[in-house]
């Protein structure tokens, strides 16, 4: 066993526990609490509920791996909401038009908090803490009453349900039910997918790594630190910008509070996922399967009927608390194996 | 020759005092309150009125200002501490926060939530103390963390963060108890007879026995020979990881007191409301106080100020009618614009345009 | 050092990604499999020993903000308790819809047998009603309305008629004034609930219908309060700082906010009470909670008109009825009563309907459930 973690990398063997402490518990869910748990569609339901959360986490994955962070995405995915919800709204817009504008709200954001981070050498956590705190403000500046889109298409294309072949259940009277997603759960793959490959098989993939592991070393490789950190920055923002816009597909409404808490969310998802906010260590599948965890372990706590409130918080902290522990243990076991 | 001479010392004196690090929050300061004075002198206008039962209070901005800018300042304190040593920040205060403040009032109305004048079950000293022995202990949870198991600040105390809000509604069942006590009031409000806002006495009291740690114990050093680099300073003797966590601890007193003020004001709790955001607040005034965020070197007292500064900035646009959910953006905005300019490599660059335009004159 | 690993480290990538697809996918199809006799098999178990078998209950409830929502919270809780043989899952949104959304969800896929609802807004509730229909789940839909196409989408309503109780205030006003000979125009302030909320719907419209049907009621201003403490006090602070003694009336639209109220109007230098004459605030509220009535007993709130939490029995009572195959109404409304320590009303008159007003004294605070 020994040998085996000291030649696994830090980014692999943190990924390992992640997943192995996700597919038990979920494992568990089928065996403990059975019924629900056996359902595709339970699992399919996570998914469409936190697709934006993933897209948020696999920016905010992105940021940590090149050694910075960005507390701004759960106000980014308000303001991305309300602005499209009005202009959905009030302005009688069209779809791709509202898609151009979380997009452009995004890029906006990367531009400014990139430069501010990367060539002004501000610490990140001020600049998306003053991001955040902006995009909060601004939402209420642009609408401050909570309201249901009725934009019809807007409307169709939330509604729009991807059926999983050869997937289903039966439900109470006895029919058939075919298991579904959201459209945005295909934009989330994508982006989980895109974000892997470009993580793993690209030269700029690698800089992040370089970057976040050692600024010095990454300058002596030749890699151009600033522009990289910028790049970040501004993909993160952009992705957050999506996953503002998926979110908004699921939920369908503007409101000042969504989102809330989602920058969190995001980050402690991408620790479980294995992501160290150190720098230099991370992979976009365990931030998926971190989300994945994250909500999986809300919905146990749901359905074993400890519906109190304080319960949900309760148990992720608890949860990261365990997998904090573990990795630090893990990290520390592997130096000392390292130094031998 | 001379002039030549003095104007080389008075710039010599404005380069020092611009090179000091409390220059960057006094300067915010007085950018404030000039604002102030330029678009509206009344801003300044105090007032000895009577309140509803009758005594002596003070009413007007800027008393608003030291008023509620009290818990700020004493978590800013801790929050100072707690960078030097660990180059990191505690995100948890706002719900440490919360459960400081539902433990004292689980301490004082046991199961009655509604508890009439004179029904505490304790003392609001006792209660005050186990509230701080119980904020104490998260600290040092958080502390272990650090310290002990190397996890960084930010990460560690994010547990705290999901689960503080959860664990204070659960201290008190999720029920919200209130306090008639008029006698609970005096910590958020005024002591009869003394118009001076009670809170602003309980920041004093806490600068003051700051002031005296840093003075009398190498608490101060200490922590920053830590932060600057952990592995010399155990080298010299130190023992890094006792210092972090006890920074926690400390940190973790602070917000006992912060939440005593923030309960009182109300006499009341909102689990979900009470402090909210007030980590961000905190972190921004050691930011604005120019303290690196990375740990090491740190000035308290600048931290404080910046305390302040974050403080007659909501009171400010409060004053401009500002509604209270718009102000982030606002506040956004003069935050980027304060740190931009405090940044090293723009005042190098400032710097730089200056020396230029001197050689300039002297070419 | 992680470049120059590059390579074995891919490799362990690949094998992860496609172990990770390959257990979700078994997991799913596999499932998806079984779960065709399994439910099946369960279904016929159920109806066999349907009777000893709890009832499984989904609650989604709004949040814990208030007193009344938690008494409310509460008297299901004890309804549906398992010694009556029920299985109750109860699930607090903390005030988001996008959290109750994911809560029925939550319930379907657990094969609850009902759902109950109260939510925290009218709109967006089409897709995940329809949802509930689909599984063959009935939804009982309390407290606040839905607002969906096709109305079959939810078994039944229950809740309050806020706009009546709107109308019950203002005719207590009115029958106030003209009992005190008051003819003088008369300066109103509305603190709205919550904008969209179905009880800040009827009783703002109660407010402005009686406005635009009196002779001397003006509405000086409605500003939401948003059915918070700190809030209702904020806004009212302003409105005083505008409008100072020309206030005559504040109607505010719970209790909770009329605390804040209270509190600015005192911290201001007025005084509440019903004598406007002599330029007090005559204020007014809804909810009837414990300290809502408390500051009704002591003159501060001049008549809280109740609006009832304790939907616990009325909520089982319709689902023994429909566990028993019986037909129930689709719409029912849930009774209330109005409380008044100025004691010259003894009933109002709304719309040919006498309602009594009860009036208040420290003994029937007391024997409050809430």
């Amino acid at each position: 066993m020994s040998k085996k973690i000291r030649n696994m990398t830090d980014s692999n063997l943190l990924l390992a526990i992640t997943v192995i402490v996700f597919v038990l518990m979920y494992v568990g869910a089928i065996i403990f609490q059975g019924k629900g748990f056996t359902k595709p569609q339970t699992f399919f339901n996570i998914l469409n509920a936190n697709a934006g959360l993933i897209i948020l986490a696999c920016a905010e994955s992105l940021v940590m791996i090149t050694g910075g962070i960005d507390i701004s995405v759960g106000g980014m995915t308000a303001l991305v909401s309300m602005s499209c919800a009005v202009y959905l709204d009030y302005h009688n817009g069209n779809v791709p038009v509202s898609m151009l504008i979380a997009l452009l709200i995004g890029l906006a954001y990367g531009l400014v908090q990139g430069y501010l981070v990367a060539y002004l050498d501000i610490q990140p956590f001020i600049v998306s803490l003053a991001g955040m705190f902006f995009a909060r403000g601004m939402t209420t500046i642009v609408n401050s009453d909570p309201f249901n889109v009725a934009n019809e298409s807007f409307v169709a294309l939330k509604l729009a349900r991807i059926n999983v072949p050869g997937m289903g259940s039966v439900n109470k009277k006895g029919v058939y039910v075919n298991a579904y997603v959201e459209i945005g759960v295909i934009v989330a793959l994508l982006v989980v997918i895109l974000m892997f490959m470009m993580l793993r098989w690209t030269k700029l993939g690698r800089s992040f790594y370089a970057v976040g592991g050692n600024r010095q070393s990454a300058l002596m490789l030749g890699i151009n630190v600033k522009r990289t950190k910028f790049l970040s920055h501004l993909i993160c923002s952009v992705l957050a910008g999506i996953g503002g816009y998926v979110y908004f597909l699921h939920v369908g409404s503007g409101a000042v509070t969504n989102g809330q808490g989602a920058e969190m969310n995001a980050i402690a998802s991408s620790i479980i996922g294995g992501t160290m906010l150190t720098g230099g260590v991370g992979n976009i599948i365990g931030t998926l399967i971190g989300v994945l965890s994250l909500a999986t372990i809300q919905n146990i706590v749901a359905t074993a009927g400890l519906g109190e409130a304080w319960w949900t918080g309760i148990t992720i902290a608890g949860m990261l608390c365990v997998f904090l522990v573990i990795q630090s243990v893990l990290m520390a076991r592997k130096k000392k194996l390292m130094k031998k | 020759m001379s002039q030549k001479g003095s104007k080389g010392s008075i710039q010599d004196l404005f380069g020092k005092l611009v090179r000091k690090q409390i220059f960057i929050p006094i300067a915010a300061l007085f950018f404030l309150l000039l604002f102030n004075l330029i678009f509206d002198p009344g801003f300044f206008v105090i007032t000895l009125g009577t309140n509803s039962a009758g005594d002596p209070v003070l009413s007007g901005n800027l008393i608003t200002v030291i008023n509620m800018g009290s818990e700020l300042a004493i978590l800013a304190i801790g929050m100072t501490f707690v960078t030097a040593a660990s180059g990191g920040q505690d995100i948890s205060v706002g719900a440490a926060i919360a459960i400081a403040g539902s433990t004292l009032l689980r301490v004082l109305c046991g199961t009655n939530t509604r508890p009439a004048v004179g029904e505490l079950r304790t003392s609001i000293l006792v209660a005050f103390i186990i509230s701080c022995l119980v904020a104490m202990a998260f600290g040092a949870f958080n502390g272990m963390l650090v310290a002990i198991f190397k996890i960084q600040p930010m990460v560690a105390t994010l547990i705290l963060y999901t689960a503080g809000r959860s664990i204070a509604a659960w201290i008190n069942n999720n029920e919200l108890p209130i306090i008639s006590d008029p006698e609970f009031g005096y910590f958020g409000g005024f002591i009869p007879g003394i118009p001076v806002p009670t809170p602003v006495f309980i920041a004093v009291a806490c600068m003051i026995v700051a002031g005296l740690v840093l003075k009398f114990t190498n608490l101060g050093l200490y922590s920053q020979a830590v932060g600057i680099n952990e592995s010399s300073s155990r080298l010299n003797g130190l023992n890094p990881v006792f210092i972090k966590w006890l920074t926690f601890v400390i940190l973790g007193l602070c917000v006992a007191v912060a939440a005593l003020i923030k309960v009182s004001r109300l006499s009341s709790i909102n689990y979900s409301v009470i402090a909210k955001d007030i980590e961000m607040d905190a972190i921004l005034a050691v930011a604005l106080g120019g303290n690196a965020l990375s740990g090491g070197k740190f000035n308290l007292w600048a931290s404080i100020v910046g305390a302040y500064v974050i403080q007659l900035l909501t009171t400010t646009l409060f004053k401009y009618e500002v509604p209270s959910d718009a102000l982030p953006a606002y506040k956004a905005v003069v935050v980027i614009i304060l740190v931009v300019f405090s940044a090293p490599t723009v005042r190098e660059k400032i710097g730089n345009l200056k020396k230029k335009t001197v050689k300039r004159e002297v070419a | 050092m992680i470049v120059k690993n590059h390579k074995p480290k891919k490799i362990i990538e690949l094998i992860m990604l496609l172990l990770i697809s390959g257990v979700v996918l078994c997991g799913c199809t596999g499932s998806a499999g079984n779960n065709k006799e399994g439910t099946d098999a369960k279904n016929i178990k159920r109806e066999k020993s349907s009777a000893s078998q709890p009832v499984t209950i989904g609650l989604s409830q709004i949040g814990s903000e208030s007193d009344w929502r938690m008494a409310s919270t509460e008297s299901v809780k004890a309804a549906f308790s398992s010694g009556a043989g029920y299985n109750l899952i109860f699930d607090d949104a903390q005030q988001k819809q996008e959290n109750q959304l994911k809560a029925i969800r939550e319930f379907i896929d657990q094969g609850v047998d009902y759902i109950i609802l109260d939510p925290i807004v009218e709109t967006g509730w089409d897709s995940v009603l329809s949802e509930a229909k689909e599984a063959g789940i009935p939804v009982i839909v309390y407290d606040r309305r839905v607002d969906v196409a096709d109305d079959s989408l939810y078994a039944c309503w229950i809740g309050s008629d806020f706009y009546l109780e709107g109308k019950r205030t203002c005719m207590w006003l009115s029958d106030f004034f003209s009992d005190r000979g008051i003819d003088h125009n008369i300066n109103i302030i509305n603190i709205q609930g919550t904008m969209g909320a179905t009880a800040q719907i009827g009783r703002s419209k109660a407010i402005e219908d009686a406005v635009y049907h009196s002779r001397n009621w003006r509405l000086l201003a409605q500003e939401s309060g948003e059915y918070t403490t700190a809030k209702g006090k904020e806004v009212m602070k302003k409105l005083l700082a505008k409008y100072g003694e020309n206030i005559d009336v504040v109607y505010v639209e719970n209790d909770n906010m009329a605390y804040g109220v209270i509190d600015a109007i005192r911290e201001s230098g007025y005084v509440t009470g019903a004598d406007i004459d002599k330029g007090e605030i005559l204020v007014v509220s809804f909810d009837a909670t414990h300290n809502g009535l408390q500051l009704t007993l002591d003159g501060a709130i001049a008549v809280d008109t109740e609006c009832n939490p304790l939907y616990g029995p009325r909520l089982a009572e319709m689902v023994e009825m429909m566990e028993a195959g019986e037909d129930i109404e689709k719409e029912t409304y849930i009774e209330e009563d109005q409380f008044s320590a100025v004691g010259y009303i003894a009933s109002v008159n709304v719309e040919d309907t006498e309602y009594p007003v009860t009036y208040l004294t420290s003994k029937i605070i007391d024997e409050r459930a809430y």
